[in-house]
């Protein structure tokens, strides 16, 4: 796992930096403004690994599905639901859709007059000079279409007759809710899981692992000490007991507690990056050119020691969505009706004959783990000089 | 605060810490009875289910202060005694059967597919009928479904439905009540019962031919003894206290006679004399020395291997897994004489299944004999000959019923108009046909319409009327002023916006319902937030009203009374918060008035008024649905289910293969 820095190309472990204080990693003597053009500038170090993971066509493609995802995430309510994107209303034009991301930010004049947030009859009854821009699929994540909500159309079917159809792509689930829009508005989730909750791991790991293996001493002591404590918090029991005591739960507070309890793996990796570079020749050259700790830390050695770092961020992602699809599977997930790939599962759970609420759901958790973990693995080895070798 | 009251509260914790894990292993199996922590009424030791909402009372009102009762011989010269039924409860089943006509053939009954009531009603008619003589199998092993292990093995420690289903059947009790709730003494264990025409003493004279599984004859003194150790404020029981509470004084004038005074002459005073009985010559020496019965070396003995009064002991307990009672020799036979019909069954052996899933896998494979059915798994999952080559399934109506409880002490709920407002909003029609599969019977108060106690016409089904329920909440000013989307109002000079939480165990059926409320008063510009709660958590919230709206229920017991600790004001169990002078004057008076005819007008008018009140939006009755193999016999339900009531569970029987 530990890459050990060829010394001739060792300025491709250091991110130029505009300056003076910048010294070469080379040490041969040159003036810290010497010519660049001497020595051929070799390609930079992340170039070089984005050169070699994009080789991999899978990883590529799992970073594509990823992407795909956002998207999705951003633009569900235009692909699913039952408020119009855009519409012209009594001579304004709103945006009802943003409602599904804040309730608040769906206009007050849809909630009045007996309007009732039902807009297909509703819009052309109370103003027929208006028009409306609607959702590629006419269904909600929270609930089933009524019958003759949108003109001529039938209610959704319940209990264990919503196979999937035309109406209804992913079929419906036991309340008649449309399990195509449920899981495109679950995307958010299954996203904001992963990426919030290893943003918090990554932040408290990088800063306490940079701490301790640079600092070293007492201050290592205390940080190496505090991961093994941590470590031994089972995530799970702590997230059911925090779930119980707080008045509003939400998957924030999900995210946070994962975040707060899976930092350790990666502060052990940086402290151990940390205590590798701390002695290398640059790190030596920067210290002598004048530069404080702070300044060491993050301008010279974490750029260096991010790479071996990401990869356990990529895996924790991974994992996180594994951990809040397992939670919402055992009914402590986002609170209903929020949509959520694992309380769709859990909803399969009564009824096993109906395997749409199986098949879609479940796909989509193992695609997006797979995804993540391939690009993990794909940006080990790209980083990984030794693992580099081992491929040619 | 002094140190015994620190230690009796300290106790008190885990006692209830006990109960709520008991209760825990109930949620996850979503759906049986046990997994209701509201669904609960005052137990009656051999049926009542969960009483673990029963909050438990400052030990201080429990105390009886010391009694001197007068002489035997002086009380029967100054009582006129009027005799009161000595029954057998299978005896009675057995003459009203007799009465009816046979209507279809076992092997008819057992063809059919229970699609239809007619189905329904044929299956029940053919398979709950009793054993001819030399019929029933007397060697058989029945397999129970249970969802939850027990608590404590000890009888005055009941409290969950399992607790009732198993200890039931080990348990020595004096009364016990027929399938229409009608109380009589038992003629296994009582020669005659007698009370005073003034209401206020009991007299029962016990058979002399009882012994407990140890072989020592079971006396009056015993129920004495367990009326006092019932009542000692430093035992942690749960449940039993209540009603018992009741009681004046319990005394034992001889071997068989026992005498139940009473505070005042009360219609429930038949049910306070009901309570479980422990053998005092194996409790007398130890209870004092440790009172919460089961820390001490001898009381964890005890709990392992439990002495026992009833018709079966324990013989094997795994915990987790399953308990195995089998049928007491010295309960029939005593002295070499046979003295009282043995049970059916030779073994009764309890498996503990949790997930309603694995129970129904379990009852297709034939590893149990018996389960409640979810309305789902009645509907899909039990149609198909995986399920009918084994078994069969059987409905019938149950008082249990739930309901959206409001707080009235939150701004939001404390207007009428408003909670009624809720109940036009709520779509009754759409949560019984889509969520509830068609199967449950929608609900407007808090007794069942086929009960004596409910009003003779039965409450109009609340149906859902948007307008009506905008217009209500225009009238109690909950407009939206401030253009935000959401109705708000002015209080103490603050605008408060109508947001509230509704709090839900987290079983799926329930989190539906509550989710189809928050659907119907979005609508109307009232934003709700359901939280799914575990349990234990819930019945905590709820009991010390910290919570604006949950969704509960509760089983009916067996008097119309019971339900006044849910009703009067600044009862044990009326989270709500409800007051009404009235009501808690229709009680008082229904409790004290002897003439069922009366009794019920005063039960109707509270219903009517609870109605127009609408503390509580009534949702429905969920009925009964079993599962049982086709190799069980003679199951006939009362409003509580199967089991809980008498005969109950002592009627079910296996045809002998010959």
């Amino acid at each position: 796992m530990k890459r050990s820095p060829p010394p001739e190309k060792g300025d491709s472990h250091h991110v130029p930096v505009a300056g003076g204080d910048t010294a070469p990693a080379t040490g041969r003597g040159l003036q810290t403004n010497g010519d660049c053009h001497l020595f051929p500038r070799s390609t930079g170090f992340w170039a070089e690994a984005w050169r070699r993971f994009r080789r991999r066509k899978l990883a590529l493609a799992a970073v594509a599905f990823i992407g795909g995802l956002v998207l999705t995430a951003l633009l569900a309510p235009a692909i699913a639901g039952t408020k119009p994107v855009l519409c012209r209303y009594k001579g304004r034009i709103y945006a009802p859709c943003l409602g599904y991301f804040r309730r608040d930010l769906e206009p007050a004049i849809f909630t009045k007059d007996r309007f009732r947030g039902t807009y297909p009859r509703n819009l052309a009854e109370k103003d027929p000079e208006s028009w409306a821009v609607w959702p590629l699929v006419f269904q909600d994540p929270s609930r089933s279409v009524r019958a003759d909500e949108w003109p001529g159309e039938p209610a959704n079917p319940a209990r264990d007759e919503g196979r999937p159809s035309r109406r209804n792509l992913f079929g419906t689930d036991q309340a008649g809710v449309d399990v195509f829009a449920k899981m495109v508005h679950g995307t958010t989730i299954a996203l904001l899981v992963g990426f919030v909750s290893m943003g918090i791991a990554g932040s408290i790991g990088i800063v306490m692992g940079a701490l301790g293996g640079y600092c070293g001493g007492w201050v290592d002591i205390l940080t190496s000490r505090i991961t093994e404590i941590v470590m031994c918090i089972p995530t799970l029991v702590l997230i059911l007991a925090v779930i119980a005591v707080i008045e509003k739960p939400t998957i924030w507070h999900t995210m946070a507690i994962i975040g707060a309890t899976g930092w350790t793996g990666i502060a052990r990796l940086t402290r151990g990056e940390f205590l590798r570079l701390k002695g290398a020749e640059f790190v030596l050259a920067a210290r002598a050119a004048g530069a404080g700790p702070v300044r060491i830390m993050l301008r010279h050695i974490l750029p260096n020691a991010l790479a071996p770092v990401l990869v356990p961020i990529t895996f924790g992602i991974a994992s996180a969505v594994l951990l809040e699809s397992s939670l919402s599977f055992l009914g402590f997930g986002a609170p209903p009706p929020t949509a959520s790939w694992g309380s769709i599962l859990n909803d399969a759970r009564g009824n096993l004959a109906m395997w749409w609420l199986v098949v879609f759901p479940g796909a989509a958790i193992f695609l997006t783990v797979l995804a993540y973990n391939l690009i993990g693995e794909a940006l080990q080895e790209a980083t990984d000089p030794r693992l580099r070798e081992a491929r040619k | 605060m002094d140190r015994a009251s620190r230690v009796e509260r300290r106790r008190r914790f885990l006692a209830e810490a006990g109960i709520g894990l008991l209760a825990l292993a109930g949620v996850a199996g979503c759906g049986r009875r046990e997994a209701d922590p509201l669904a609960s009424v005052r137990p009656e030791p051999a049926a009542a289910e969960a009483a673990r909402t029963e909050p438990v009372t400052p030990p201080a009102e429990r105390t009886p202060e010391p009694f001197d009762p007068p002489a035997l011989a002086d009380l029967d010269r100054t009582a006129t005694w009027i005799d009161r039924p000595v029954r057998d409860g299978l005896v009675l089943l057995r003459e009203e059967q007799g009465r009816e006509p046979a209507v279809a053939t076992v092997a008819e009954a057992l063809a059919l597919a229970n699609d239809s009531p007619a189905a329904n009603a044929t299956i029940l008619a053919a398979l709950g009928r009793l054993p001819e003589p030399g019929q029933a199998d007397l060697g058989a092993r029945v397999d129970r479904h249970v969802t939850g292990d027990l608590g404590s093995t000890n009888p005055i420690m009941i409290s969950t439905s399992a607790e009732f289903d198993i200890l039931g059947l080990t348990g020595f009790g004096l009364f016990s009540f027929d399938r229409r709730l009608e109380p009589f003494a038992t003629s296994d264990t009582v020669a005659s019962w007698q009370t005073s025409t003034d209401g206020l003493v009991d007299k029962v004279v016990l058979r002399d031919d009882l012994v407990w599984s140890d072989g020592k004859p079971i006396t009056a003194h015993d129920i004495a003894f367990t009326y006092r150790v019932i009542m000692d404020p430093r035992v942690p029981v749960p449940a039993v206290r209540s009603g018992t509470d009741q009681l004046r004084w319990v005394h034992a004038y001889d071997d068989r006679t026992i005498v139940f005074f009473h505070r005042e002459p009360l219609a429930t005073n038949v049910w306070n004399i009901n309570f479980p009985v422990l053998p005092r010559h194996v409790y007398d020496a130890t209870w004092e020395a440790d009172p919460t019965l089961k820390d001490s070396p001898e009381h964890v003995a005890l709990e392992q291997a439990p002495v026992v009064g009833g018709p079966y002991e324990i013989v094997e307990r795994q915990r987790g897994q399953q308990i195995v009672l089998r049928r007491r020799e010295s309960w029939s036979t005593v002295r070499g004489k046979q003295v009282r019909e043995p049970p059916f069954f030779k073994e009764v052996r309890f498996r503990i299944v949790e997930d309603p899933n694995t129970t129904l896998l379990a009852l297709k494979s034939g590893e149990i004999d018996e389960m409640v059915l979810l309305p789902e798994q009645w509907t899909t999952q039990t149609k198909g000959p995986d399920f009918y080559d084994r078994n069969t399934k059987v409905t019938a109506p149950e008082w249990v019923s739930f309901h959206f409880g409001w707080n009235i002490d939150t701004p939001f709920f404390a207007d009428r108009r408003v909670r009624r407002a809720m109940t036009y909003a709520f779509d009754h029609d759409a949560m019984l046909s889509r969520l509830c599969y068609g199967l449950y019977e929608p609900a407007a108060g808090p007794f069942h319409h086929t009960s004596w106690m409910a009003p003779r016409k039965k409450p109009e089904p609340s149906k859902q009327d948007l307008d009506k329920a905008e217009a209500l909440l225009d009238e109690a000013g909950w407009v939206d002023h401030d253009n935000d989307g959401v109705r708000d109002k002015q209080i103490n000079g603050r605008p408060v916006p109508f947001e509230f939480t509704i709090l839900v165990n987290q079983q799926p059926l329930r989190v539906a319902i509550c989710t189809l409320l928050k659907e119907n008063l979005d609508q109307i510009g009232v934003r709700v937030n359901v939280r799914p709660t575990e349990s234990t958590v819930l019945q905590q919230l709820t009991q010390e009203k910290k919570f604006q709206a949950y969704l509960g229920g509760w089983g009916a017991g067996t008097d119309p009374d019971t339900t006044e600790n849910v009703w009067a004001t600044g009862a044990g169990r009326n989270f709500i918060g409800y007051s009404n002078p009235e009501v808690d004057r229709l009680f008082a008076e229904g409790r004290r008035e002897l003439d069922r005819a009366k009794r019920a007008e005063k039960y109707a008018r509270i219903q009517e008024i609870l109605h127009d009140d609408q503390p509580y939006t009534w949702l429905y009755w969920r009925n009964s649905f079993y599962g049982f193999s086709k190799s069980l016999r003679g199951y006939v339900f009362s409003p509580r289910g199967p089991y809980h009531y008498s005969p109950g569970f002592a009627s079910l029987w296996t045809p002998r293969q010959d």
